[in-house]
């Protein structure tokens, strides 16, 4: 009788050697540690995540477990989070730093970030209107930079609302 | 980044606080009263010569109250 219980243990306890090997979508083996911190709030602290899209000022990129360690500064634009488990969120961040480090974790710095349904459509168009205007106008030349910079940033804050 | 010109005019620090301040004023109204007292930056100086502290003075003197 103890001989049976003995074996019918073991065979359940053999497949779970074998299940460790497999990746499923809902539970993947690597994660990596993220930290978006803004100077006033840490949206994530050492938070193990799947993936993490950004818009780098070189490109978009997707951040997996393991990446290579690098240096990104970061376009005003949406930043992706794929959390294990659960259904992506997006923040967009006006601008600031990604660092992948040796250790597998990375560090997104930014100065102002918000999750997309805190933005109002109506006041980016009004913003951006206004600020086409003086960008075009007859300021001095720094004024017009400055519209300039503004311009990109709320057209890029339609852009991410628009094909949310 | 169309205007990749702006290094000639403004520091990064600038650049990045534009760009900030572009974010805050496109928030929905019950975000943006938070919002944009993150914005504001004040600064207060004195001068001290031989142990003593002279006036103290704001680089922007405010307006009101």
């Amino acid at each position: 009788m103890s001989a049976l219980r003995l074996v019918s243990s073991a065979a359940r306890r053999a497949p779970k050697v074998f299940t460790s090997g497999r990746r499923g979508y809902a539970e993947a083996a690597d994660k990596i540690k993220l930290s978006l911190v803004l100077p006033h709030q840490s949206i994530f602290t050492s938070t193990e995540v799947v993936q993490v899209n950004i818009s780098a000022a070189t490109g978009d990129m997707g951040i997996l477990a393991n990446h290579v360690p690098s240096i990104e500064p970061l376009r005003p634009g949406v930043v992706e989070v794929i959390e294990p488990g659960s259904a992506s969120k997006k923040w967009f961040v006006s601008g600031g730093f990604a660092t992948v480090h040796p250790n597998n974790s990375l560090t997104i710095n930014a100065v102002e970030a918000a999750p997309l349904e805190d933005f109002s459509p109506e006041a980016i168009r009004a913003n951006l209107q206004e600020a086409l205007k003086v960008a075009a106008g007859s300021g001095s030349e720094e004024d017009k930079m400055e519209a300039r910079i503004e311009a990109d940033v709320y057209e890029a804050l339609q852009h991410a609302l628009g094909s949310k | 980044m169309s205007s990749v010109t702006w290094r000639n005019v403004f520091t990064y620090n600038k650049y990045t606080q534009i760009a900030a301040r572009a974010v805050r004023q496109s928030l929905k109204e019950s975000e943006r009263v938070t919002a944009e007292k993150r914005g504001l930056t004040a600064l207060r100086y004195q001068q001290w010569e031989n142990g003593q502290g002279g006036q103290q003075v704001h680089l922007n003197p405010p307006q009101e109250k």
